[in-house]
C-alpha cells in the first residue's frame, strides 16, 4: 500500500496504519444534480496527488473532520489522474457536514479499497455498462477509463437511464458522447416533462432495444437501485449472458473500508475486500447478497 | 459570525437535566463562551422572552394544557428544538399512568375538584410538536449534553448509542445482575449511553433511559416470568419510563 | 519446542522475577466470577478459575479506543498512547490463546491493523491448562490445546507445572529465574499424557463441527433461525464476551467550539440493528431472525470459508451470558439433528 508506507516514517509505534486519513483540499464543488453534487479533490501533499492510484470500480474511505468516514466511489478514471472526483448523494450525518464544506477546504481521504472492476479481464472484450439513477457514479469511472484505452475494448455500450432528465448524473458529458461512433451511448428518462428532451423516453430495460450485444464476448457492468438490478438481470440473462460475466457493484454499511470493522459482510464475504465489485454468480452464492 | 441564541426551558419535570447543564462547572464556562442564552429561566431573572432562538433545550413532559402552549411558542421561535431527558424524550416518569382513566385519577388525587384543574394525559415532546434532537436520561448525561452543543453549533447532529445498557455493561465486565442475581434488572431492552452506572454499582437498571433502539419486550417479560416475578410487577416496571416503548 | 519444569511451589517466585518483564495481570475474583486485571499481590490471582467475564481480547482490542486525533492544520494524528505498554497477562487458557490467534490473523492480511498489533507485540502471554466446567465444548472446537500464539504454557501435572516455551521472551523468562525450571523425564512426560487423557474425559459438552458449513448451508431457511429471532434481545451480550467478535463501530467525537476532535472505535455486535443499515434506511439484516442468523453463519460457517476453521473457539462464555439461553451447543445440536421429513 502505497499510501501506508507514507506515514510508516512518522510513526514508529505504528509502522503502517491503514486507517490514516491523508488531507485533501475540496478544489471544486459541482452542483450536478439536487442533492448530488460532484466533488473535485486533490491531495494535500503533491507526491501522494501524484502517487494515487486506484482501478475503476474502487472506492476511498472519505473523512469530514469530526463528523465521521464513509465509502464513496471514485467517479473520475485512473486514466485522469491528480485529481478524485466523487458523486456525492446528500442522505444522513457525513454526507450532510460535505454538503455544508466549501471550496479549499479539507477533508480526509484512504484508499483506494475494494477490487474494482476486473480489467485485465475485460479488455480485449465488449463492455455493455447498464446503469440506472446513481448507478452512473462508480460506472463513470469505468467508462471513461475505457474510453481512454479505447484499442483496448471492442464494442463499447452505454444504457444509462434516470427519471428525468434534470436527474441524469453527468448529463452534458453524457449527452457529448451521443453522437461519437466509438460508443453506443444510450440514454433514457422515464418521463419527459421539460419538452427538450431528444434522446430515448421509457424504461432503462427499454434500450435493449437498440443495442448490438454479443453475450458470450461481452462483460456488462450493471449498477443502480434493486429494481435496475432486477430487470436488468433478467434481460442479460435471457440474452444468454454468463452469469460471471454480470459484474455489479454493492453498497454495504461500512466503517474500516479494509476488511476489520465486519459490517459490510454478506455472507462470508466482506464487501470492502472482496467487493463491491461481485459477478452475478457470487451474487447468487451468498446469502443477503441482493 | 454571532453566536447561536440559545433558550433553554422546562416544562413539566424535576429541573434535573437543567441541574445538569448547571453542574457542567469546568466547561460552564466554554459552552456559555460559544452560546448567547438569552432564556433560561432557572439559571437568570432577566430573559428575553419571544426574540427568534437558534436552538430551544426543553426539559420535561407535556401535562397541561399551559405545557403544550407554551412547548408551541417555543418551537415557533426556535430553528432548532432538543428534548432534554427522558420525560420530554419519551414521556417519563410522569406518563407512568397514563394508561389509566385521566379522571378518575385526578378525582383518586385530588378529590372532586381535581376534574377542573388543567390536567392532560403526560406526552413527549414529540407527541406535540417537531422534535430535532432527543438526549435522553434521567438526569441526562453531562458529556451528552456537551456532545450535543459541540455537534449543533457545528450544524451536525451528536450520535448516541442505540444498543442497550447490557452492552456497556459488558463491556465494563460488570457481573449481571439479571443471571447470576436474579434481580430485575432492565439492562437488556434499556438505551445504553449511562456506561451502566447502575449495574457498575450493583443495582439493577430500572430503565431510566427509555427504550434501546431496537427492543423484544415480550421475550424479555416471559424470561422474567419464567424466572418467577410476577406480571403485574413487570408491568408496573416496565410502565415507569417509557409508555410506548416497553408497556405490552 | 523446549519443555521444562517448574515446582508448583515455585510459581509465586517465578511470577515475581517475571515482572520485571512487564505490569502483571491474572485472573482475580470479582463477586463470584473472574476478571483479568493488575495484580497488586500475587495471592491475588487465580490460576484455578473458569472463565473470565470478558475474554484476554480486551487487551487488543479494548471496547473503546481512540483512533486518532484531529486538528484543522495538523490532519489525523494517530493515537499511540499506552500501545507500547508492556503486560504480561498470566494464565490465559487455551481457548483464549487459540482466540488470540485468530484475531491475529483478521487484524493481520491485506491491511494489518497497526493499533492490534502494536499491543500484540508488548503484550506477553503465560498460558495455563485448565479443566472444562458444563459450558466448555473447546475440545470439539479442536482449541482446547494451542501450539503457538503464547510465550510460556502451563500444564499442570501434579507436583510441577509443565512449561511449554513459545517464545525467546517466554526462555527470557525462564532463563530470568536462574535455576527455578528444571528439565523434564519420561515420569514427567507420563504425567503429562495421563493429564492430557484426563482433561479429553472431563468434557460435558461436545459437538461435531465436520461438515458443519455445509448443514448451515442446508438448513439457511430452518425455522430454528425465527424461532431464535424471537427470543433474543439483541442485547449484545454474547459479542461483548466473545474472544473472537471483533466487530466495531467508528465514531467522530467533536471538541466544543472547534472542529477538532477525536476518531474512536467500540465494540460493535452484528445483533444490533443498526449493524447492516444504510444511509437508504434499506436493512440487509432487518429481522432479528436474520440476525441472530447471521451471527451463527459467520462464527460456524462463514469463518470457515475464509480462515479454514470456525471462528468459535468452544469457551461457553456466551452460553452464560445470554439473559435468554441461547445456547450455541443446543442450536449447533438441533441443527444436526435427523428430522422426520414427513412432519417439516
Ligand atoms: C463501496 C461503496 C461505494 C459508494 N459510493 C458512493 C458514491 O459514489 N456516492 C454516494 O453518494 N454514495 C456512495 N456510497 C454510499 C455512501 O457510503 C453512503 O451514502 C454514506 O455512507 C452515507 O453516510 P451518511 O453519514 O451521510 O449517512 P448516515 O445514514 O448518517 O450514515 C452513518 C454512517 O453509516 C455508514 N453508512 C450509511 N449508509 C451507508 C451505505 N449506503 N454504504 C456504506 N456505509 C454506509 C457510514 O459509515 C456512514 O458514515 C457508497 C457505498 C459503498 C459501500
Ligand atoms: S446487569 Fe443488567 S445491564 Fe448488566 S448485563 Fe446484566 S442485565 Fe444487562
Ligand atoms: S461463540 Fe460463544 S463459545 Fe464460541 S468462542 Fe464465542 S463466546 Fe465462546
Ligand atoms: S459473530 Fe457477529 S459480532 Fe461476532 S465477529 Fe461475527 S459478525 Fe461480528
Ligand atoms: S446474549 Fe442472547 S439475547 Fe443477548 S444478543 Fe446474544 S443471543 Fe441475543
Ligand atoms: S467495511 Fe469494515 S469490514 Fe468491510
Amino acid at each position: 500500500m502505497l499510501l501506508a508506507d507514507e506515514v510508516a516514517t512518522h510513526h514508529p509505534v505504528l509502522s503502517a496504519n491503514p486507517y490514516q486519513p491523508h488531507l485533501a483540499r475540496i478544489v471544486r464543488i459541482h452542483k450536478m444534480v439536487e442533492n448530488n453534487y460532484l466533488f473535485t479533490l486533490r491531495f494535500a501533499e503533491d507526491h501522494l496527488a501524484r502517487a494515487f492510484r486506484h482501478q475503476p470500480g474502487q472506492f476511498i474511505m472519505l473523512s469530514v473532520p469530526g463528523v465521521g468516514e464513509m465509502p464513496i466511489s471514485v467517479s473520475s478514471s485512473p486514466s485522469r489522474p491528480e485529481v478524485l472526483e466523487l458523486c456525492v448523494r446528500r442522505v444522513g450525518r457525513v454526507t450532510n457536514a460535505l454538503y455544508r464544506m466549501r471550496t479549499n477546504d479539507v477533508v480526509g481521504v484512504r484508499g483506494p479499497y475494494g477490487n474494482g472492476y476486473p480489467m485485465q479481464e475485460i479488455m480485449g472484450n465488449d463492455l455493455l455498462l447498464a446503469a440506472g439513477g446513481l448507478g452512473m457514479a462508480p460506472l463513470r469511472s469505468l467508462l471513461w477509463y475505457a474510453l481512454d484505452h479505447r484499442d483496448k475494448f471492442h464494442n463499447i455500450t452505454l444504457m444509462y437511464g434516470a427519471k428525468r432528465p434534470d436527474d441524469m448524473l453527468f448529463r452534458e458529458e453524457l449527452l457529448a458522447l451521443v453522437d461519437r461512433t466509438d460508443i453506443n451511448c444510450l440514454l433514457t428518462v422515464d418521463a419527459d416533462d421539460s419538452g427538450t428532451w431528444k434522446n430515448h423516453v421509457g424504461l432503462l430495460p427499454t434500450l435493449f432495444d437498440h443495442a448490438k450485444i454479443d453475450p458470450l464476448r461481452t462483460y456488462a457492468a450493471v449498477c443502480g437501485p434493486p429494481v435496475v438490478y432486477k430487470f436488468i438481470l433478467q434481460r442479460l440473462l435471457d440474452l444468454g449472458f454468463p452469469k460471471n460475466r454480470i459484474l455489479m457493484s454493492l453498497e454495504r454499511r461500512m466503517k474500516c473500508g479494509v476488511g476489520k470493522c465486519g459490517h459490510c459482510s454478506i455472507g462470508y464475504k466482506y464487501t470492502c475486500l472482496q467487493g463491491p465489485i461481485f459477478t452475478y454468480w457470487d451474487a447468487i452464492n451468498l446469502p443477503e447478497m441482493i | 459570525m454571532s453566536k447561536p441564541t440559545v433558550g433553554i426551558f422546562g416544562l413539566t419535570g424535576c429541573a434535573g437535566d437543567q441541574l445538569v447543564i448547571l453542574n457542567c462547572e469546568d466547561r460552564l464556562l466554554d459552552i456559555v463562551a460559544l452560546i448567547d442564552i438569552r432564556d433560561f429561566l432557572m439559571a437568570s431573572s432577566e430573559n428575553d422572552e419571544g426574540c427568534p432562538l437558534d436552538i430551544a433545550l426543553v426539559e420535561g413532559a407535556v401535562l397541561s394544557r399551559r405545557d403544550a402552549d407554551k412547548l408551541r411558542a417555543i418551537r415557533q421561535r426556535s430553528k432548532i428544538l432538543v428534548a432534554l431527558g427522558t420525560c420530554a424524550v419519551w414521556g417519563g416518569v410522569a406518563a407512568m399512568d397514563r394508561g389509566k382513566d385521566r379522571a378518575r385519577l385526578l378525582e383518586e388525587v385530588y378529590g372532586e375538584i381535581g376534574l377542573t384543574y388543567d390536567s392532560s394525559p403526560a406526552q413527549a415532546l414529540h407527541e406535540v410538536v417537531k422534535v430535532d434532537l432527543g438526549i435522553a436520561g434521567c438526569p441526562i448525561e453531562k458529556e451528552h449534553f456537551i456532545a450535543a452543543v459541540a455537534a449543533l453549533l457545528n450544524g451536525d447532529t451528536p450520535l448516541y448509542p442505540e444498543y442497550p445498557v447490557c452492552t456497556e455493561c459488558r463491556m465494563r465486565e460488570n457481573n449481571c445482575l439479571l443471571i447470576e442475581r436474579g434481580e430485575l434488572c432492565c439492562g437488556p431492552i434499556t438505551a445504553g449511553g449511562c456506561e451502566a452506572r447502575c449495574p457498575e454499582l450493583r443495582v439493577p437498571c430500572v430503565g431510566c433511559r427509555g427504550p434501546a433502539g431496537d427492543t423484544n419486550v415480550p421475550s424479555f417479560v416471559a424470561m422474567l416470568e419464567q424466572k418467577g416475578f410476577d406480571r403485574q410487577q413487570l408491568a408496573a416496571r416496565l410502565r415507569t419510563f417509557a409508555p410506548e416503548g416497553v408497556a405490552q | 519446542m523446549k519443555i521444562l519444569k517448574l515446582p508448583k511451589e515455585k510459581l509465586d517466585l517465578f511470577a515475581s522475577v517475571v515482572q520485571q518483564f512487564g505490569e502483571l495481570h491474572a485472573p482475580v475474583e470479582q463477586d463470584g466470577k473472574y476478571v483479568f486485571k493488575r495484580l497488586m499481590r500475587w495471592s491475588d490471582a487465580r490460576l484455578e478459575y473458569d472463565r473470565t467475564i470478558l475474554p484476554p481480547k480486551k487487551y487488543f482490542l479494548p471496547p473503546r479506543e481512540t483512533l486518532f486525533r484531529y486538528r484543522p492544520g495538523e490532519g489525523f494524528v494517530p493515537h499511540t498512547e499506552g500501545l507500547d505498554q508492556r503486560i504480561i497477562l498470566f494464565g490465559v487458557h487455551a481457548c483464549d490463546v487459540y482466540a488470540i490467534n485468530i484475531l491475529d490473523r483478521v487484524f493481520a492480511g491485506k491491511y494489518p491493523d497497526p493499533y492490534y498489533q502494536a499491543r500484540r507485540k508488548h503484550i506477553a502471554i503465560i498460558g495455563i491448562d485448565c479443566s472444562p466446567d458444563k459450558h466448555c465444548f473447546c475440545r470439539s472446537m479442536r482449541a482446547d490445546f494451542v501450539d503457538h500464539g503464547f510465550d510460556l504454557f502451563f500444564y499442570d501435572t501434579g507436583d510441577y507445572y509443565q512449561a511449554l516455551v513459545g517464545t525467546a521472551l517466554g526462555d527470557d523468562m525462564v532463563l530470568a529465574t536462574g535455576s527455578l525450571f528444571e528439565p523434564v523425564d519420561g515420569t514427567d512426560i507420563d504425567d503429562y499424557k495421563r493429564r492430557s487423557w484426563n482433561k479429553r474425559r472431563a468434557f460435558q459438552l461436545e459437538v461435531e463441527i465436520r461438515d458443519l458449513p455445509e448443514i448451515f448451508e442446508m438448513e439457511y431457511q430452518s425455522e430454528i433461525w425465527e424461532e431464535l429471532g424471537e427470543k433474543c434481545l439483541s442485547c449484545g451480550s454474547c459479542s461483548m464476551v466473545c474472544p473472537t467478535c471483533y466487530c466495531y463501530d467508528v465514531a467522530d467525537h467533536v471538541e466544543l467550539g472547534s472542529r477538532a476532535g477525536r476518531r474512536a472505535r467500540s465494540w460493535d455486535s452484528c445483533l444490533f440493528a443498526s449493524h447492516a443499515l444504510v444511509a437508504s434506511g434499506e436493512n440487509f439484516r432487518g429481522p432479528r431472525a436474520s440476525r441472530i442468523k447471521f451471527r451463527f453463519y459467520h462464527k460456524q460457517r462463514g469463518f470457515v470459508a475464509e480462515y479454514g476453521r470456525p471462528s468459535c473457539v468452544g469457551c461457553g462464555r456466551c452460553i452464560s451470558a445470554c439473559p435468554v439461553g441461547i445456547d450455541v451447543v443446543q442450536v449447533i445440536d438441533r441443527l444436526r439433528r435427523v428430522q422426520d421429513v414427513a412432519s417439516r
